[in-house]
């Protein structure tokens, strides 16, 4: 152990036990563990640490260690944040309180369950959607760099979940489609080979869509992409509003 | 149903961080605007009705509590206009042949700038001659 | 997951709508009202300030610009305080929520348009 330690107080929550002999019915607790300090180090590497050296039953995702897989999001002192990049350096001398995602359904430890978030993604068809799909040896369907740059930004989310576990309405409203989702359909609505809008409008303009969203804009801030989904919702918003009013003044003519 | 982490948020959720402040402070500013409002609206009748009534109405405007809430409103629009023009770049995305317009020159360009014009000629309007 | 059809886009144009008209307008606006008018009588009691002012909001073209102004910032005021109130946690049973405060805007957009409508022209 080197001369300088600093202390990460871990959230806890094994339902099986996990040797802990703790039930699924007990409520979750705080582990503090004394770590090495290197300045280079992240919060990820003092939990690999931990799991190595202390205590191999602690369970987290994680793989890539650069900011581009988005798995380890954790709450570092109340923060989202991905592990990866948030350096110890930061916090130090200060504890360092990790927990899981927010509002997410906590599965073991620091691990929480993404499905409700995979089924949301869904619902917004998040896949280029053709009228008719024309064959392949007619070639690839062309895109000129300005119409790749209308929606490129909120094509580099990486499903981190960062945004949900930032985003209050998400945890007043388990059924809002939340800021992730929500980007990821605008980017596919502004993709000049998608026609697919029609088939997303459901979703997006229901009250669990962009409607939800009280623009708080603090998914924007701690997006470590700068997707800004913040700003892709409004959007959804404008799109939504003059859908709205052309269905009103022209109830005749298809969207 | 499984129970999510941090929820249910209590009516102070926003307490807990900074941006959570700035956006229920940007949000509240339409108490303060609702209450002007309502005293356009009496302003707007006592006009009409003439101008003895208008004078007591003025009279009123001289209070101490008038001058300090007129204040407190004041403050509020002037954190509405700066938070709806540093936002709407976001919402409505400036282009200029087919560039990008930085937020922050949008946000001048679409925001300030009209704001400051629309002050100026207002204000003009009034002071004129009657200063 | 199905969704139901909503509405907010209507209520969310009136917002965006009376947002950027206030955002222009009120700061002026309240400058005069709690600065400038109440000063400039005290510095002259005699009538002129009170016809000044009197002659520019007779004058029809800005009639129509302070009901604008007026009627589309009560919608905006309204919908904020309805989303404040269900952020602050009413978010069940919200349909008398969005009436009051609805129902306020419009009793307030039609008591500017009344107003300003019987306004009396400046006598020439």
């Amino acid at each position: 152990m080197p001369d300088t330690t600093i202390t990460l107080d871990v959230f806890r929550f094994q339902p099986d036990g996990g040797g802990h002999a703790r039930r699924s019915t007990d409520g979750p607790t705080f582990k503090a563990y004394r770590v090495p300090y290197h300045e280079h180090w992240v919060v990820l590497d003092a939990l690999n640490w931990i799991k190595d050296e202390l205590d191999g039953t602690l369970s987290y995702r994680w793989s890539c260690r650069m900011g581009v897989c988005g798995s380890c999001g954790m709450m570092v002192n109340g923060v989202p944040k991905l592990t990866c990049a948030a350096f110890l350096k930061d916090y130090y001398p200060g504890t360092i309180r990790v927990e899981p995602l927010t509002y997410f359904a906590v599965e073991r430890d620091l691990i929480v369950d993404m499905d409700g978030f995979l089924g949301k993604l869904k619902s917004v068809k998040p896949w280029l959607i053709r009228e008719n799909e024309k064959p392949v040896d007619e070639g690839e369907y062309l895109q000129s760099p300005n119409e790749l740059a209308s929606f490129k930004q909120y094509s580099m989310c990486i499903n981190c979940l960062l945004c949900y576990a930032a985003c209050p309405v998400v945890g007043a409203e388990e059924d809002f489609i939340g800021p992730a989702a929500l980007a990821i359909a605008q980017r596919y609505n502004l993709d000049s080979r998608d026609q697919g809008a029609a088939e997303r409008a459901d979703a997006l303009s229901a009250d669990e869509g962009a409607w939800g969203c009280t623009f708080v804009g603090e998914c924007s801030e701690v997006c470590p992409k700068n997707v800004d989904p913040a700003g892709a919702i409004q959007r959804v918003k404008v799109d939504n509003v003059k859908d709205w009013y052309r269905k009103l003044l022209m109830p005749w003519g298809h969207r | 149903m499984k129970q999510r982490y941090g929820t249910p948020l209590g009516p102070t959720w926003f307490l807990g961080r900074a941006a959570y402040r700035r956006f229920m402070a940007r949000e509240a500013t339409a108490f303060a605007m609702a209450v002007f409002l309502v005293y356009l609206l009496l302003w707007l009748r006592s006009l009409g009705q003439g101008y003895t009534a208008y004078g007591q109405m003025i009279e009123l405007a001289k209070h101490p509590i008038s001058v300090f809430v007129h204040g407190l409103i004041f403050g509020a629009v002037l954190y509405h206009s700066a938070t709806w023009f540093n936002l709407t770049p976001k919402i409505m995305p400036m282009y200029v042949a087919e560039e990008k317009v930085p937020d922050f020159w949008a946000a001048i360009i679409m925001g300030y700038l009209p704001c400051v014009a629309v002050t100026t000629v207002v204000l003009w309007a009034v002071l004129r001659s009657a200063g | 997951m199905t969704f139901k059809k909503s509405n907010e886009a209507f209520w969310w144009s009136l917002f965006s709508a009376g947002g950027v008209l206030s955002a222009m307008f009120l700061p002026a606006f309240v400058v005069i009202s709690g600065y400038v008018l109440p000063n400039q009588s005290s510095a002259d009691p005699g009538r002129a300030p009170y016809e000044h002012i009197h002659g520019i909001v007779s004058w029809w073209p800005v009639r129509v610009l302070l009901f604008g102004v007026i009627a589309f910032t009560f919608f905006h005021v309204a919908h904020r305080i309805r989303h404040v109130v269900n952020d602050l946690g009413w978010r069940h049973h919200t349909a008398p929520l969005s009436l009051v405060c609805y129902g306020g805007a419009f009793a307030g957009a039609g008591t500017a348009a009344w107003l300003l409508l019987t306004l009396p022209s400046v006598a020439q």
